[in-house]
């Protein structure tokens, strides 16, 4: 069946993107990684869209609004991260502790 | 997008075998200009799997707002921030890899178990009796305009604002 593959496909990308959010040690990859996440979730909704609801298309707006909020999400993270960076000339991401000091 | 049975069939396994690299080498390359581009090489599988799936209007949205605008973002990031110190890893920090990386596959293992046991057909059949009824003549991306300004009238502005807001915000944030 083919959209059991595709949903193999987005829990691994899902897995694979979690896996990095928690081991990069550079943010710009933490981003990366976060907008695999959100990739994966975008799969899933079109998926069952085009499977079950395809007179309606409800999972596809759905999609849509999150390709949204992850363009507004990468643009603030990018500033933080460039914030940071001109701060402390380094994006590692166990260094960013300037709340702590 | 129907095309015939094989063609589909080849198509979407290569396209999975190209996302798995690509998604393998965004987490594992160790350059981060590299890891950049596999993420734009995923992101535009991707919106050629929704084109196989007979969604137009979002294959188009991603292509353009993921690859065309948040993936050349990145790589502007990745260009403006020329890191190079990437040493001194502690021994902690590789026990924790060993860990995320058991707990993740145990994640993807348990859900590619649950998938083949749900009964999809069921769901399929009680979801396709109701669909005959409104059966029309109206295209997707027509039916996804009229979705957005009468039934998703209120969220769809909520979300103009958030992205208003939200690149205001990081326009004054990187320019100080």
């Amino acid at each position: 069946m083919m959209f059991e593959y595709v949903l193999i496909l987005s829990v691994y990308l899902f897995s694979i993107g979690i896996y990095g959010l928690i081991t990069s040690r550079n943010m710009v990859r933490a981003l990366m990684c976060l907008d695999l996440i959100l990739n994966s979730v975008n799969i899933n909704l079109v998926t069952f869209s085009d499977l079950f609801d395809s007179r309606q298309l409800k999972g596809d707006i759905f999609s849509i609004f999150v390709i949204a909020i992850a363009a507004a999400e990468a643009a603030i993270g990018l500033a933080i991260v460039s914030s940071i960076y001109r701060n402390r000339k380094s994006t590692r991401i166990n260094q960013s502790n300037l709340l702590n000091n | 997008m129907d095309l015939l049975g094989p063609i589909h069939d080849i198509l979407v396994i290569f396209l999975g075998s190209v996302l798995i690299l690509g998604g393998l080498g965004v987490v594992l390359l160790t350059n981060l200009i590299y890891s950049a581009f596999s993420l734009g090489c995923v992101l535009f599988c991707i919106s050629l799997f929704y084109i196989s799936s007979n969604s137009y209007f979002v294959a188009a949205a991603q292509l353009l707002i993921y690859v065309g605008a948040i993936n050349v973002l990145i790589i502007f990031a990745v260009m403006f921030i020329n890191h190079s110190e990437y040493s001194n890893d502690s021994h902690l920090w590789i026990i924790g890899d060993g860990v995320t990386s058991v707990v993740c596959t145990s994640i993807f293992f348990s859900l590619i178990t649950t998938i083949p046991d749900t009964s999809w057909y069921g769901i399929i059949w009680t979801t396709r009796s109701n669909q005959i009824i409104e059966q029309d003549l109206i295209s997707n991306v027509q039916q996804i305009g009229i979705h957005l300004s009468t039934n998703f009238y209120l969220p769809f502005e909520l979300i103009s604002i958030i992205l208003l807001i939200s690149l205001i915000g990081a326009i004054t944030m990187a320019r100080q």
